[in-house]
């Protein structure tokens, strides 16, 4: 018996069309009339027929990492908002959810007053919904007719299907030119006609530069001041100003990555005033984007820290935060329930509760370039229940629209005071390496390969003693996990490069409180990098 | 005609999608092999399905073999010992050294699948292409296009 059905990859913000066929097993199919991708897919969408039946699906509500019933769970959590009172409650969604399942959890808050309702997706991708008054957001046509295309960051690594758009925009003219801000030298940086390697962290200031050279009129930007902190040559910026000001058709990217930048939101923010002032529309490449909760999630660290919350929901599908190894804070909280659609590694304190993939929802989602409808393609893992049903059964209503944040762009002035204000990173010399996240494009088994590379140049490699394939032991303040070598000139010295795909590695970053906006932001952390044995 | 798999190279951005597509299909091991080429370059090493397979003379129980139609170097896997034979054998290094359910992996350009390869179908940038044979004749390359376009991307 063959089914197939087509949906859009859940995976990113892109909405790649795919198709999956049952014959005795899950496999991939692609549909050459797919409007964004023609059938074309990245690594991570090439595992969507991976995820539907995977061993290691989460089948039945698990308590302390032990098996019990639904009726034994919801019994549970019914005692537990017993004990606690409205405004001890924290919930939290994350990312693996449908419009209609935020709206429906976002509804429920509020009958508890509202206030501690959290989004938990605390990536930079957050980062780039940020909004410059008068910036322009990109369509894909626009990505097609491109000519002047400048790209903060890994576009690659964050969107190989975008890559196609890239590159043959790169290709399809003499006059076409391609300009690449990044602080490791990346795939991306082969493809571009002026690389300008940065140091770590200080792309907003190379940003802010180039904003002033194209407008000479922005006050409080000192192109050379810039120059010195980003290690670079003020030459450089002038090239990439006259090439983005160009009046040829042309596209702004930024393409923020966890533990790279230290101002994920002044990344977004310049990134788009660059597009402004060069009369270009701008497009953040992430890979899910969430509307913000009520409470910022490093306002919501300090008040579990505290002990001002005792219950917390943890509404998501692949990786939730509630890991103890990334959010410890959460080892205080009395109760917890979250649900995923994988068996925790270890097991985990409090209640886990099974859900179904964004692959066996009937639902409507965001992309970059527009509204996206998913079909289920696969029956919900058996003893899965729908975030709605549980809701439901809790005393949710299932009516219920999206909440947004008030509060329209933001002003020009606003954002180079910002920058003026911002405190500069801070050498990456001396003790120790600084360590980078990498978006690797690559993750064939999608998410369940780890990423055991990490990324050294060769005087640092001869300085630790390693060569290539030889294990070291990286220390950061949160945890230590061993590495294989791999000596590469393409990241700078001093600092070591890590693919943040893979769970294990995340946790080597720990979460800090941007102020004052008390967002979570995972910035690059000094590491100590050993020897192994 | 026979059609076979071509790389552009200056398009590969070393995603390695067209791996993950091989290995969503066997459930397993994929059957493309990657070589590095330069910092910022990976590229992918498909089958040649040579005209005079070295690897199906190099196999002791006939198992690869070269359909003379179609020009597929196939292998049936049923009768495949696993002596690594055709992996020493092959002379581009598109064979994997390591055993996969103690049998060699070999390219078979997806015959069950009309459409042609899913490492073609998925490609991102359109790197990989499934062609006629004649058409390769057509297509521009190396020093040609190095002297005719200053966009070519020197890996």
């Amino acid at each position: 018996m063959t089914l197939s059905a087509r949906t859009t990859c859940p995976f990113c913000l892109n909405g790649c069309e795919l198709e999956v066929r049952f014959n005795y097993q899950f496999r991939m199919e692609y549909p050459a009339d797919g409007k964004i991708n023609q059938g074309r897919l990245c690594a991570r969408g090439n595992s969507a027929s991976i995820v539907i039946d995977h061993p290691r699906r989460l089948a039945y509500p698990l308590l302390d990492g032990k098996e019990i019933t639904w009726e034994a769970a919801l019994g549970k959590i019914r005692g537990w908002l017993s004990e606690v009172r409205p405004e001890e409650i924290g919930i939290v969604y994350s990312r693996g959810m449908s419009e209609q399942e935020i709206g429906m959890v976002q509804t429920w808050a509020e009958s508890f007053g509202g206030a501690n309702l959290v989004c938990g997706y605390i990536e930079p991708d957050n980062f780039l919904g940020e909004e410059l008054a008068g910036a322009r957001r990109a369509t894909l046509e626009d990505l097609a007719q491109a000519k002047r295309m400048l790209i903060v960051g890994d576009a690659f690594g964050k969107s190989p299907v975008a890559a196609k758009h890239i590159v043959e925009a790169r290709y399809r003219d003499r006059a076409s030119r391609l300009v690449v801000i990044d602080s490791i030298k990346t795939r991306l940086a082969g493809f571009a006609h002026l690389f300008i390697w940065v140091r770590p962290g200080t792309e907003p200031w190379a940003l802010g530069a180039i904003a002033g050279l194209i407008d000479r009129s922005l006050k409080g930007i000192d192109v050379e001041r810039f120059a010195r902190v980003c290690g670079v040559e003020s030459g450089q910026f002038q090239e990439a100003a006259k090439i983005v000001s160009g009046s040829e058709p042309g596209v702004v990217i930024s393409a923020l990555c966890l533990g790279h930048s230290t101002q994920p939101e002044l990344h977004s923010l310049l990134s788009q005033l660059v597009a402004l002032k060069a009369g270009k529309p701008f497009a953040g490449f992430g890979e899910a984007r969430l509307p913000e909760g009520r409470l910022p999630f490093g306002r919501f660290r300090e008040a579990v820290a505290q002990g001002r919350i005792r219950l917390v929901f943890w509404f998501g599908g692949l990786h939730p935060y509630s890991y103890p190894e990334i959010f410890p804070e959460m080892k205080i909280v009395t109760y917890r329930v979250a649900t995923s659609i994988f068996r925790p590694d270890e097991p985990l304190p409090g209640l886990v509760l099974p859900v179904p993939s964004e692959l066996e929802k009937d639902s409507t989602g965001f992309s970059l370039w527009g509204e996206v409808r998913r079909q289920p393609v696969a029956k919900p893992v058996s003893g899965s229940r729908f975030v709605e049903q549980i809701v439901r059964e809790l005393g949710g209503k299932a009516e219920g629209g999206m909440w947004k944040a008030e509060g329209g762009g933001r002003k020009v002035e606003e954002v180079v005071a910002a920058l003026a204000a911002a405190p500069e990173p801070s050498d990456s010399s001396g003790d120790g390496f600084l360590l980078l996240g990498e978006k690797r494009a690559i993750g064939i088994g999608g998410f369940f390969e780890t990423e055991q590379e990490i990324s050294i140049h060769p005087d640092d490699a001869a300085r630790v003693g390693v060569r290539e394939a030889d294990g070291v032991v990286v220390k950061s303040p949160v945890g230590e996990r061993v590495f294989q070598v791999h000596v590469t000139p393409t990241v700078p010295a001093g600092v070591v490069a890590v693919g943040v795909n893979c769970h294990a590695n995340r946790a080597l970053f720990p979460i800090a409180t941007l102020e004052p906006s008390g967002r979570a932001v995972i910035p690059p952390v000094k590491v100590q990098v050993w020897r192994k044995g | 005609m026979a059609k076979r798999i071509v790389l552009r190279l200056d398009y590969c951005i070393g995603c390695r999608s067209c791996e993950a597509a091989c290995r969503s299909r066997f459930k397993g091991e994929a059957r493309v092999r990657f070589a590095e080429v330069s910092e910022t370059a990976l590229v992918p090493l498909p089958c040649r399905h040579c005209e005079e397979p070295l690897c199906a003379a190099a196999c002791p129980f006939e198992v690869i073999r070269r359909d003379a139609g179609t020009g597929i170097v196939y292998q049936s896997s049923f009768h495949c010992v696993g002596c690594r034979s055709c992996i020493l054998a092959c002379p581009f290094g598109v064979l994997d050294k390591e055993l996969f359910r103690r049998m060699a992996q070999k390219c078979n350009l997806c015959s069950d699948r009309p459409e042609g390869p899913r490492c073609v179908a998925t490609c991102p940038t359109g790197a990989l292409q499934f062609i006629e044979e004649s058409e390769l004749k057509e297509l521009r390359t190396g020093v040609r296009v190095a002297a005719r376009s200053p966009n070519w991307r020197r890996v």
